[in-house]
C-alpha cells in the first residue's frame, strides 16, 4: 500500500491549504511490507535500482567495443575519462590511475541517486538519507588512510598529515587541530555536505511543488500558484545543476584527500 | 489530502534522520560494491581493451602515416634527381649540338676558303699559261711574219735559218721593251 | 514559533560562506580572466575551495534541524 501511495502521481487536491509537512514525512519511509525484517524500504529499492541502471548502461555501452566508438559507448567512455583524467590524474597525479574505477563508481552511484530526486515517478534522492553519503564518505575515509599509509607507513602517515611545518610551541595547538581536521572531520563533512544539499534540495523541490498544488486554482493566491509554476523549470534546472555538481565536489574531494595521502610535500 | 508522490510515510519519525539507519548503511553496501565488482569484472577491463586498441590503432595509422611520408619524400627526391638528370642531359644535348654545329660551320667555311683559292689560284695559272702560250705563239707568229714579210722585202737574199736568229734577237729586244 | 530560532541560526550561519564563495568565485573568475590558460586548474580550485566553505553553511542547514 505504501508503494503504491507513494509512488502514484497525480489524485492530487489542487487549492488545499499551504502547509509544509513535517521533515519527517518528506524523508522518512517505513518498510516495505513483508520486508521489515530485511529493513528494505523504498531507498533500497532505489539504490539497487541504481546499480543496476548503472551496470546496464555501462554493459550495454561496452558490450561490443569498437575501435570507433558509438553514441553509447562514446558517452560511457566520456564519463570514465573524464573522471580519470580531470579528477584523478589531475589531482592525485600519476598514481591516480589506481583510483580511478573506485571515483568513477563514486561519481556514477551519487550522480545517479543524486538524478532519482527528479526522476518523476521516484522524486526522491536515497542520498539525503544519511546512511547513503555516510557508507560512501567512509568507504572514501578508508580508502585515503589505506593510501596513505601504504606510502608512508602507519606512523609516516601520521606525522605527514598531522604535523604541519610550524615552530615547535605551535605544535601543541596545531597537531590536534590538524589530526581532527584531517582524520575525523573530512569524511563527516564529505558526508555532511552531500547529505544537507539533497535535503535542501528535496526540500526546495517539495515547497515549490507544494506552492503550486496549494495556490494554482481561482481564487486569490492565483499570482502566487502561476509564479511558482513559473519558476518551478528554474528551480528544477537549478536542482539539476547540483546535483551534478555535488557528485563532481564528492568525487572530487575525495581525490583531493588520497592525492594528499600519497603525496610526499607537508 | 498530502501529496503522495513527494511525500514519503506519513506517521514515520517526524524527524529528520541524522544518525545511518543501519539496514541502509548495508543495502547501500551491497549495491555500492555490486556496483564495483560488476564494473570491475565486466566494464573496466573492456573499457581498457578498447582504449589500448585504439591506441595500438591510432600508433599503427601514425608509423603508417609516418613509413608513407618516407616513402613519398623518397620518391620526390629520386624524381627530383632523375628530373636533374634529364634537364642536365638536355642541357649536354644541345651544347654538343652546338659545338657540332660551330665544328661544321667552321670546317664548311674554311673548305669554302680552300676552295675560293684553290679556284683563284687555278685562274691565275690558266691565266699565266695562257699568256705564256700566247706569247709564244704571237712569238712563233711574228716571228714567223716577220721572216715571210722580210723574205718578200729582201727575197732570195735572206737565208731564212741564218737570219732567224737576226729576228729572234730583234723580238727578244720587242719584247724586253714589253 | 517553534524551531523558529533555529532558523535564525541557520540564517547566520549562512552569512559567513556566502560572503566566503563570492569572495572566492570572484577572484577565481578574475584569475581566469587574466589567465584563461589555467582556467582549468583554476576551476578545480574554485570548487575544491566552494566546498570547503560550503561545509559551514550545510553544518548550519543541519544542525537546523538536529538540535
Amino acid at each position: 500500500m505504501d508503494v503504491l501511495a507513494t509512488s502514484v502521481l497525480g489524485a492530487v487536491e489542487y487549492g488545499g491549504p499551504w502547509e509544509v509537512p513535517p521533515i519527517g514525512e518528506l524523508f522518512n519511509f517505513r518498510p516495505l511490507p513483508g520486508l521489515e525484517a530485511l529493513g528494505v524500504d523504498r531507498v533500497v529499492l532505489m539504490l539497487l535500482l541504481s546499480t543496476l541502471m548503472i551496470c546496464a548502461f555501462f554493459y550495454a555501452a561496452t558490450a561490443r567495443s569498437r575501435i570507433v566508438p558509438g553514441r553509447l559507448q562514446a558517452a560511457a567512455e566520456g564519463i570514465v575519462v573524464f573522471v580519470r583524467d580531470q579528477i584523478a590524474l589531475d589531482i592525485i597525479g600519476p598514481k591516480g590511475r589506481r583510483y580511478a574505477p573506485l571515483l568513477t563508481c563514486f561519481f556514477l552511484f551519487i550522480l545517479v541517486n543524486n538524478l532519482f530526486k527528479l526522476t518523476p515517478g521516484i522524486m526522491f534522492p536515497p542520498t539525503g538519507h544519511i546512511a547513503i553519503p555516510a557508507l560512501l564518505a567512509v568507504i572514501a575515509w578508508l580508502v585515503y588512510l589505506g593510501a596513505g599509509i601504504a606510502e608512508h607507513g602507519f606512523l609516516g602517515y601520521l606525522k605527514q598529515t598531522c604535523v604541519p611545518d610550524a615552530p615547535k610551541g605551535l605544535l601543541v595547538i596545531l597537531v590536534p587541530i590538524e589530526f581532527l581536521s584531517n582524520i575525523l572531520l573530512r569524511p563527516f563533512t564529505l558526508a555532511v555536505r552531500l547529505f544537507a544539499n539533497m535535503v535542501a534540495g528535496h526540500m526546495l523541490v517539495v515547497i515549490t511543488l507544494i506552492t503550486i498544488h496549494a495556490f494554482l486554482t481561482f481564487g486569490p493566491g492565483l499570482p502566487v500558484g502561476l509564479f511558482a509554476l513559473a519558476v518551478s523549470p528554474l528551480v528544477f534546472g537549478f536542482e539539476l545543476f547540483i546535483i551534478v555538481l555535488q557528485a563532481y565536489i564528492f568525487t572530487l574531494l575525495a581525490a583531493v584527500y588520497i592525492g594528499a595521502s600519497v603525496s610526499h610535500e607537508h | 489530502m498530502h501529496l503522495p508522490f513527494i511525500l514519503a510515510v506519513e506517521g514515520a519519525e517526524a524527524e529528520l534522520q541524522l544518525l545511518p539507519d543501519v539496514a541502509e548503511l548495508i543495502w547501500g553496501f551491497v549495491a555500492f560494491s555490486l556496483l564495483m565488482a560488476f564494473m570491475f569484472w565486466k566494464v573496466f577491463p573492456r573499457m581498457n581493451t578498447a582504449f589500448d586498441e585504439r591506441g595500438a590503432k591510432i600508433q599503427g595509422q601514425i608509423e603508417e602515416a609516418e613509413r608513407l611520408r618516407v616513402e613519398a619524400e623518397q620518391l620526390r627526391r629520386s624524381y627530383e634527381e632523375q628530373l636533374a638528370d634529364a634537364r642536365g642531359e638536355a642541357n649536354t644535348i644541345v651544347e654538343d649540338a652546338k659545338a657540332q654545329a660551330e665544328r661544321l660551320k667552321a670546317d664548311i667555311v674554311a673548305r669554302a676558303e680552300q676552295e675560293a683559292q684553290q679556284i683563284t689560284a687555278r685562274a691565275r695559272d690558266d691565266i699565266e699559261t695562257d699568256r705564256t702560250r700566247l706569247v709564244s705563239e704571237l712569238r712563233g707568229q711574228v716571228a714567223t711574219l716577220s721572216v715571210e714579210l722580210a723574205g718578200k722585202i729582201v727575197q732570195r737574199e735572206l737565208d731564212e735559218s741564218q737570219h732567224r736568229a737576226l729576228v729572234d734577237q730583234y723580238i727578244n729586244e720587242l719584247s724586253g721593251l714589253n | 514559533m517553534e524551531g523558529s530560532l533555529n532558523v535564525i541560526g541557520y540564517g547566520l550561519a549562512a552569512v559567513g560562506p556566502g560572503i566566503g564563495i563570492g569572495i572566492l568565485i570572484g577572484k577565481a573568475v578574475e584569475a581566469m580572466a587574466r589567465q584563461p590558460e589555467a582556467a582549468n586548474t583554476v576551476r578545480t580550485n574554485m570548487f575544491i575551495g566552494i566546498a570547503v566553505v560550503e561545509a559551514l553553511a550545510l553544518l548550519g542547514f543541519v544542525l537546523a534541524f538536529a538540535i
